[in-house]
């Protein structure tokens, strides 16, 4: 098993974040043209914590490397499967996702934390990230080797691809609740 | 919003949808988006606004994800969601 993390601060507020995070793979987002459906499978509240769980299925054209799908095969298509927990008491967002496809070759598990960050939490939120790889086909432990690390060298890429796209979701999100508001606040004087 | 891969859930004949020329899956987004920022967040943790739209696009969905074959892939990584249930579902 191979580990990822990754750390960074984006200065909007817990609330913007968790919310813009729901649109995180929208037409806002240049960066994540790889992400071709998000479709919400179940939904729920925890009526003791009023925790809000929800069950997402992500869909990616993707792009590994070719000596791996020449080596495993499959189709251009793959799917993640994600659990997420809001907890709006603690401001704290965490998102659990793992791979469906070619779960029998590799298993990546990535777990993101959303909290508000420790040095300006009304301005500024955390992002952690952390990534489980690990190859499980069987044979030689040089192959299962190279595979974990292509895939961690493959995540740390789209981290930074990641974290830009986001910066411009978060972005237009800000300028479109402004519009909104303003819009509203218009109706409300005349 | 993200599009849906059950392309075939735009084209249920949804009042609603048809008045706003919005399909199901997005409209249904778009409506989860304002209770979680205008509600939820708010503290109102207990309205569901958007369970009926919810429910017509969950029945269309999950007939695509039968078809397509990955609700039995769902199945097998739902058998590990009870560890990250157990610890993201408790009181902080």
């Amino acid at each position: 098993m191979k580990v990822f993390s990754s750390t960074c601060n984006f200065d909007y507020s817990w609330d913007e974040v968790s919310t813009a995070n729901w649109r995180k793979y929208c037409p806002w987002n240049d960066k994540a043209t790889h992400v071709v459906g998000v479709d919400t499978l179940s939904r729920t509240i925890d009526p003791e914590t009023g925790i809000l769980r929800t069950e997402r299925l992500i869909t990616c054209n993707q792009s590994v490397p070719q000596w791996v799908s020449s080596l495993f095969g499959g189709n251009a298509v793959s799917h993640v499967y994600e659990i997420s927990y809001v907890d709006p008491a603690a401001k704290k967002v965490t998102m659990c996702s793992t791979n469906l496809t070619w779960s029998n070759v590799l298993n990546v598990r990535e777990t993101v934390v959303y909290q508000p960050s420790s040095l300006a939490p009304t301005t500024s939120t955390e992002f952690t990230q952390e990534a489980k790889i690990t190859a499980l086909c069987g044979g030689w432990q040089k192959i299962k080797n190279k595979v974990e690390e292509a895939s961690v060298e493959r995540f740390r890429e789209n981290a930074k691809r990641g974290r830009e796209g986001f910066e411009t979701v978060l972005e237009m999100s800000r300028r479109v609740f402004g519009e909104q508001r303003d819009l509203e606040n218009q109706r409300l004087q005349s | 919003m993200a599009a849906s891969i059950a392309p075939e859930c735009n084209d249920i004949k949804d009042q609603e949808t048809l008045a706003t020329k919005m399909k199901l899956p997005r409209k249904y987004d778009t409506c989860f988006l304002k209770w979680y920022s205008e509600k939820y967040l708010r503290g109102n943790t207990s309205s569901n606004d958007c369970e009926e739209l919810f429910k017509k696009y969950k029945t269309c969905l999950n007939k695509s994800l039968k078809e397509k074959g990955i609700d039995t892939m769902l199945d097998d990584a739902r058998k590990s969601s009870s560890e990250t249930d157990s610890e993201f579902l408790k009181k902080s």
